[in-house]
């Protein structure tokens, strides 16, 4: 194609630069906006991800409650205090599951007091056998596992919230009726789990548990270690053997390589969602650089019938409108891409408080996901006016004033 | 040798809501290669359809127009446009040059039509000096001339692709008399040189200029 219509394009751009500048600006804003939530999503799907897998392979079986499948996760038993798993329960998975651990874990939400006069404190006290504190809890941050029956393990932010060391002392009950907890250990952080989250939380032995509140043989929830066989066959496993029954269910099995699964594919439609918010403000953008094409066709109807009269193709009177939008779209895209991985660095750092995700696969996918779609919805933009520049009536374009 | 335009029976309907408007109505003539003519009438007679028909810009509803011996009636709009890129020159009452391009490009501006790539500005050059145009002026752009400036830019490019002829339409009606005259002096010189070139004026002055007058009254040829 001729390089003529080439300058003619850029020497127009020049000529109506604002106006060629905010159509941009609009561009920058669609690609950037597109962009920088697809970095967001990507960055915090493998944020989440690293701090889930970190849990590892586990099945966690609840009693049934009549509802759906998901909502296994830790704590919160208060409401489910008179479902409890019985030890029956317990042995049978703990047989059927073998050679993979079976741990029996109490859970309540209670009082407390650290040192003498200080603040009421509510927090989830859990029971765990003390021979399994080790399968369940692999890492501790300070101190040594608990094998004595006043001791406790806390969790690590609970330790630094309330600034608790090994050998500090913590009195249970709203007025410390249950006596006195020692700290022999801190649990390093474990973020999200499906199974007990010890985090903000104090773990106790089971004795110590089922003494204080008088709750013998009965379990809020049973983890199971998954290190031989695959979660979907344990998790199969242990139905067959509880949920013989298919209307009276016994227990609800939840599966944390699924539930992964779940989590990962609900975040991946969320980005997805997000993205497709970023893409409106791209229509927005291509109707803008419609209009100035159109405006930029209206004022030159007189120069396009001079073009064609002296023997300029209409491809090439079609070329110079899409030049127009192509030089448009691909500068804006480009800025906006750049624009986009500086603000996915400052956003990442700003809310994830790691830029680590950044330079990613996926996340410079959908940079280049953006600025290819403003190109493309640039040139698209352009298609329209460039045809109607392209097919005006020669004769009547001459006359056009 | 065949004639440069040939007209034969041509007629030109626009078709109107109101009714059909017959612009030209069995029109034959011929010009012959070197001819400098010029067509008069009074508004409304037809000779801007005539002009479009000459220029290739549109085709006749009946009979046939042939150009240099090429009969147009079927020519699709491609063959119709590169016929007007490479045998017509035109030449507007507004001179009608490209504001975004400066002096040299807009003479070149066909010949680049023509190559497909940027060419080389000496025939530009060449074809601006037959027209007297001032060197200095020749990378400013068209604005920044005088009216009879710009009329000879213009005349440069419709002459750039070596056209076998030149359509004038009104190309002194926005020029002062002075300088009107010497764009005719130096259409009479092209003409001397062997461009065949066709005006159309209402300026009975301007046609004294020329050797021949196609007069038309209500689409039809009178005398
Ligand atoms: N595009 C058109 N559509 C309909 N009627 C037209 C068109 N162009 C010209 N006419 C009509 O054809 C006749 C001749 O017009 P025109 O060739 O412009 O005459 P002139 O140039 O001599 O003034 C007029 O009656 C005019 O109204
Ligand atoms: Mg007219």
């Amino acid at each position: 194609m001729s390089t003529i219509f080439w300058e003619i394009s850029k020497r127009n751009i020049r000529i109506h630069m604002l106006r060629s500048s905010l159509a941009m600006l609009g561009i920058i804003i669609g690609v950037v906006a597109i962009g920088a939530m697809g970095i967001l999503g990507n960055s915090m799907t493998q944020e989440i991800s690293s701090s889930l897998s970190s849990v590892g392979d586990s099945v966690i079986v609840t009693p049934y409650s009549g509802g759906g499948g998901f909502g296994g996760g830790g704590g919160g038993s208060g409401s489910s205090a008179n479902l409890m798993l019985t030890d029956q329960n317990y042995q049978q998975i703990k047989r059927a599951v073998a050679p993979n651990v079976a741990i029996p874990i109490l859970s309540t939400s209670e009082h407390m007091k650290v040192g003498v006069g200080s603040d009421d404190i509510v927090a989830t006290i859990y029971g765990i056998p003390t021979n399994q504190e080790k399968d369940l809890l692999p890492d501790l941050e300070a101190g040594d596992y608990n094998n004595e029956n006043s001791g406790c393990l806390v969790g690590s932010t609970f330790a630094a919230d309330h600034h608790i060391q090994v050998g500090s002392r913590i009195s249970i009950g709203t007025d410390g009726q249950y006596g006195t907890l020692r700290v022999t250990g801190i649990i390093k952080e474990r973020g999200m789990s499906f199974d007990i989250s010890t985090d903000s939380a104090l773990v106790v032995t089971k004795e110590w548990y089922q003494n204080t509140y008088n709750t013998q043989n009965v379990y809020n929830e049973v983890v199971v270690k998954v290190t031989s066989g695959d979660t979907a066959t344990v998790k199969t496993i242990i139905e067959n053997q509880l949920n013989r029954n298919i209307k009276e269910k016994t227990v609800s099995v939840t599966d944390s390589k699924a539930t992964l699964a779940t989590i990962y594919s609900t975040f991946g439609t969320v980005t997805t969602f997000v993205t497709a918010i970023g893409g409106i403000s791209m229509v927005v953008a291509g109707v803008s650089i419609f209009n100035i094409l159109m405006m930029s066709v209206n004022e030159r109807i007189k120069e396009i019938g001079i073009m064609r009269s002296i023997g300029t193709q209409k491809k090439e009177v079609m070329s110079m409108f899409i030049y127009e939008s192509a030089i448009i779209g691909v500068i804006g895209s480009l800025i906006g891409g750049i624009i986009c991985i500086l603000a996915g660095y400052a956003v990442s750092a700003l809310m994830l408080g790691t830029t680590k995700y950044l330079f990613t696969v996926a996340t410079m996918t959908s940079v280049v996901e953006g600025v290819g779609f403003g190109i493309i919805v640039c040139l698209l933009c352009g298609v329209y006016p460039a045809w109607l520049a392209a097919n005006l009536n020669p004769i009547d374009a001459l006359r056009h004033e | 040798m065949l004639p440069v335009i040939q007209f034969s029976d041509v007629v030109k309907i626009y078709p109107l809501k109101a009714g059909d408007v017959t612009a030209l109505d069995h029109i034959s003539f011929e010009v012959e290669r070197g001819e400098f003519i010029s067509i008069m009438g009074p508004s409304g007679s037809g000779k801007s359809t005539l002009l479009n028909l000459m220029g290739c810009l549109d085709t006749p509803t009946t009979g046939d127009i042939f150009m240099s011996g090429i009969g147009v009636r079927d020519m699709s709009d491609v063959e119709l446009t590169n016929l007007r890129r490479d045998r017509i020159g035109f030449i507007f009452q507004y001179f009608n040059l490209f504001p975004l391009l400066n002096i040299i490009e807009n003479v070149s501006f066909p010949q680049m039509l023509k190559s497909q790539k940027s060419v080389d500005p000496k025939k530009a050059i060449e074809v601006l000096h037959s027209v007297q145009l001032e060197e200095g002026l020749y990378t400013h752009t068209p604005l920044e001339l005088s009216g009879g400036q710009q009329q000879r830019v213009a005349i440069a490019r419709a002459l750039i692709n070596d056209p076998d002829i030149l359509l004038c339409d009104e190309p002194t009606g926005n020029l002062d008399s002075k300088t009107g005259a010497n764009i005719l002096e130096l259409m009479t010189e092209l003409n001397r040189k062997g461009s065949t070139i066709i005006v159309v004026t209402h300026d009975s002055n301007v046609a004294s200029y020329t050797s021949r007058t196609i007069r038309i009254v209500d689409g039809r040829i009178a005398a």
